[in-house]
C-alpha cells in the first residue's frame, strides 16, 4: 500500500480505512460530485451513454464477484439479469406492487434462481461448470422465459410498461436523467456493499476458494456453503441490474438477455481487470465508450461503403471480439493494472522504483 | 413403434453430424486443453465457404474438398495468430480468447454473407424421400450420415494409427514426456486446430444442406457441447457416442415432450440431460477422473 511520507495512522480504524489520505478523499468527493452533477451540463446523448455504462457496471459486478473473487466461471449471467428484470416488470404490471418492492422481489428471486444453478458447483468445476452455467442460460431464457413467461397476460414476446407506472415513493422515474440518478445511486450502493463484503469473513472465504479450494477446505472453510452464497450474492446483483433495466427501456424481451450478453460481461471484466472492483467500472466505460466512438468513425465512412451502416451491429461485435482477444494477448491483467502502474509512476516520480 | 424407430434412426443420422463437430472440439481440448467456444463459428465459416465454392460452379465433391483445404489453412492461421501465445495461460483467459474469436468470426460471417437464409441451389442431394420398411427419410439425411461416418472413420484412424495421430495422443497424455521424445507440441496444437476447422466445416456444410444456411447454424457449436461433456471431454469415442446420443435425444424429446410444453424442448433437452448426468457422474461417461491433492 502506497502512502506518502508524513502520513501516520494512530488507530486500527485509520489503517483499515478505505481512503487513507486527504488527497484520495478529495478525489472521491470530486468523483461523487461529478457523477451527481453530470446531467446539469451534459446533453441527453451523454446521459444515455452514461446509463448504458451504469447498467453494464451493475450487470458485470456479479460476474466479477463469481469469476474474479470466487473463481466460479460463469457464462450464463444474463439469465439472472433476465429473472430480475422479468420479476420486476411482472410485479409492477400484474400484481400492482410499488416499483421498489417489485425490484426487491426480483433481486431475491434472481438470487434464489442463481443458487439453483450453483448447486452443481458443489461437485464440478472448470470446464464442466461452464457447461452448467450455459445450461442455466438456455433453460431460463430460451425455454422458460421465451415460451412461458413471455406469454403471461397475452402479450406476445415482450412486456411493455406504460410510462408513469414506475414510481419511487410518488416520484415517477420517467426520463433519462431520472433513470441516471436511480442507476448511479444503485451502482454506488452496490459497489460499496460488495467492497465491504469482500473485507469480511465471507469475502476472505471466497478469495480462499478462488485461490485453492482444496486448501480452503482443509483450513475449515465450508466450500459448498460459501460457493452457494457467492452465487446468491451474484444473483442479487444481477437482479439489481435487471431492475434498473426496466425504467430505462420500459419494455423487456428475451432478446435482451441472450448468451452473448453473458459472454460480453465476462469480456468486460477481462478488459477491466479480473479481481478488481474498479476494473468493472474501467471495463464498462472502455467497452461502451469504444463502441460509441466506433459509431462516429463509421458515419463518415458510410458514404464510401454503405454496407458498414446497414451491418453496424456486426462491426460492433467484431470490434468487441477483437478487443477481448487483443487485451488477453497484450494486456492480460486488464485496465485496472495499467491504472495502478500509472499511479505508481507518478507516486514514485522522479525515481524509477 | 414405427414412428419411434423412424425418430430414432433419423436422430442417429443428425447425431452423426453432431459427432463430427464434437470430434473437432474434443481434439482441440485433448491436445491443448483449450475449450473452444468458437466451434459454432468454425462450422459457419466452413459451411459458407463451401456454399461459395458451390455457387462458383464447382461440383459438390470438389467444393467440399476445397472447403477442407481452406479450413486446414484457416485453422493453422488461427492457431498461429491467436492461440500460440496463450499456451500455459489460465483456463479462463484461453476460453475467453476463443469467446472473443467467436464474436469476431460471427461478425465477419454476418458482415460478409448477410443474415438471410441461403440454400444450396441446385440441391446437392435428390429431394425425393427414400423409404425403408414403411419408414421415410430424406435422402439428404442418408447421404449426410454416410459422409459423416466416412469422415469419422478417417479421423479415428488418423488419430489412432498414423504417426501424427500418435504424437497428438502422446501430447495429450503427457506433454512433458512427449516433448522430451521429440514431439513438437506446437505443431500438434496447430494440427489439432486445422483438423477441428476441417471437421466443423464439413459438419456445417452437411447441416446447411439439410435446413438451409443462416447465421443461427452457428448455435450448433453450443449444441454439441452437451455431447462432448456427456462423452467426457477428452474421449474421442465418447464424443462420437455423445453426439449420436444427443441427436436421438433431441428427436425423441421434440415429439414426445413437445406435446406437453409450448415448444422449445428440442433446444434445451440436451442441456437438461447433461446437467443431470454431470450431477451423477461429474466427469462425463468416459472422461478422465482427475484426482486432486494440494
Amino acid at each position: 500500500m502506497y502512502l506518502p511520507s508524513g502520513v501516520y495512522h494512530e488507530t486500527y480504524g485509520a489503517s483499515h480505512a478505505w481512503w487513507q489520505t486527504g488527497f484520495v478523499r478529495g478525489k472521491m468527493v470530486l468523483l461523487v460530485a461529478f457523477v451527481a452533477t453530470l446531467p446539469l451540463y451534459a446533453n441527453l446523448y451523454v446521459v444515455s451513454v452514461a446509463n448504458i455504462i451504469l447498467y453494464t457496471i451493475l450487470s458485470a459486478l456479479g460476474v466479477q464477484l463469481l469469476i474474479g473473487y470466487c473463481g466460479q466461471i460463469t457464462l450464463g449471467h444474463a439469465a439472472f439479469i433476465a429473472v430480475g428484470a422479468y420479476a420486476t416488470a411482472m410485479g409492477v404490471l400484474f400484481w400492482g406492487l410499488p416499483y421498489p418492492v417489485a425490484a426487491l422481489v426480483g433481486c431475491l428471486l434472481a438470487g434464489v434462481w442463481s443458487v439453483v444453478f450453483g448447486l452443481p458447483s458443489a461437485r464440478i468445476k472448470g470446464f464442466y461448470q461452464i457447461m452448467t452455467t450455459m445450461a442455466a442460460q438456455f433453460i431460463t431464457v430460451d425455454f422458460i422465459i421465451t415460451h412461458y413467461v413471455s406469454r403471461v397476460g397475452g402479450r406476445e414476446h415482450y412486456f411493455s410498461l406504460p410510462p408513469g407506472t414506475i414510481t419511487i415513493a410518488g416520484w415517477p422515474v420517467d426520463s433519462e436523467v431520472k433513470v441516471y440518478y436511480l442507476a448511479s445511486a444503485l451502482t454506488i450502493l452496490s459497489m460499496a456493499a460488495l467492497a465491504n463484503l469482500l473485507r469480511t469473513r465471507v469475502g476472505r472465504a471466497w478469495i480462499a476458494i478462488r485461490d485453492n479450494d482444496i486448501a480452503a477446505e482443509a483450513m475449515g472453510v465450508n466450500v459448498v456453503a460459501y460457493k452457494l452464497l457467492a452465487f446468491f450474492a451474484a444473483g442479487v446483483l444481477a437482479g439489481i441490474a435487471g431492475a434498473v433495466w426496466i425504467p430505462s427501456l420500459l419494455f423487456v424481451s428475451p432478446e435482451h438477455f441472450q448468451l452473448s450478453w453473458g459472454l460480453w460481461l465476462v469480456g468486460v471484466i477481462l478488459i477491466g481487470g479480473i479481481g478488481s472492483l474498479y476494473g468493472v467500472a474501467f471495463g464498462s466505460i472502455f467497452v461502451t465508450g469504444i463502441l460509441e466512438l466506433l459509431k462516429f468513425a463509421v458515419i463518415p465512412l458510410s458514404d464510401v461503403y454503405p454496407a458498414l451502416t446497414e451491418r453496424f451491429l456486426y462491426v460492433k461485435e467484431a470490434a468487441f471480439g477483437l478487443a477481448i482477444v487483443l487485451f488477453l494477448l497484450y494486456e492480460p491483467r486488464g485496465l485496472a493494472y495499467r491504472w495502478q502502474q500509472t499511479k505508481n509512476y507518478f507516486n514514485l516520480w522522479p525515481f524509477a522504483y | 413403434m414405427a414412428i419411434f424407430l423412424e425418430l430414432f434412426l433419423s436422430g442417429i443420422m443428425v447425431g452423426s453430424i453432431y459427432a463430427l463437430v464434437a470430434l473437432g472440439w474434443t481434439l482441440i481440448y485433448k491436445c491443448s486443453g483449450v475449450l473452444n467456444l468458437a466451434m459454432g463459428e468454425l462450422t459457419l465459416i466452413g459451411a459458407y465457404l463451401c456454399l461459395t465454392y458451390y455457387q462458383w460452379g464447382f461440383p459438390f465433391p470438389v467444393a467440399l474438398a476445397c472447403t477442407l483445404v481452406t479450413g486446414f489453412i484457416l485453422g493453422l492461421v488461427t492457431e498461429r495468430l491467436f492461440l500460440r501465445r496463450m499456451i500455459g495461460e489460465s483456463i479462463l483467459a484461453v476460453i475467453m480468447v476463443t469467446a472473443g474469436l467467436s464474436f469476431f468470426f460471427r461478425a465477419l460471417v454476418g458482415f460478409t454473407w448477410g443474415t438471410d437464409t441461403v440454400v444450396f441451389d441446385p440441391p446437392v442431394f435428390p429431394r425425393e424421400p427414400a423409404r425403408f420398411f414403411g419408414m421415410v427419410f430424406g435422402q439428404v439425411y442418408i447421404w449426410s450420415f454416410v459422409a459423416a461416418i466416412v469422415l469419422l472413420v478417417v479421423f479415428v484412424w488418423f488419430f489412432q494409427r498414423s504417426r501424427w495421430g500418435l504424437s497428438m495422443q502422446a501430447t495429450a497424455d503427457d506433454e512433458m514426456a512427449a516433448l522430451s521424445l521429440g514431439v513438437s507440441a506446437k505443431r500438434v496444437y496447430a494440427l489439432a486446430w486445422a483438423i477441428a476447422f476441417m471437421a466443423a466445416g464439413v459438419g456445417g456444410t452437411l447441416l446447411g444442406n439439410i435446413n438451409g444456411l443462416n447465421i443461427s447454424v452457428g448455435y450448433l457449436g453450443l449444441l454439441v457441447l452437451p455431447a462432448v461433456v456427456l462423452g467426457g471431454l477428452n474421449s474421442v469415442p465418447g464424443a462420437i457416442v455423445g453426439g449420436i446420443a444427443i441427436g436421438v435425444l433431441q428427436n425423441l424429446s421434440d415429439v414426445y415432450l413437445g406435446k406437453l410444453t409450448q415448444g422449445g424442448v428440442k433446444e434445451i433437452a440436451p442441456f437438461v440431460f447433461m446437467v443431470i448426468v454431470l450431477l451423477i457422474r461429474p466427469y462425463g461417461l468416459w472422461g478422465w477422473v482427475k484426482i486432486e491433492r494440494v
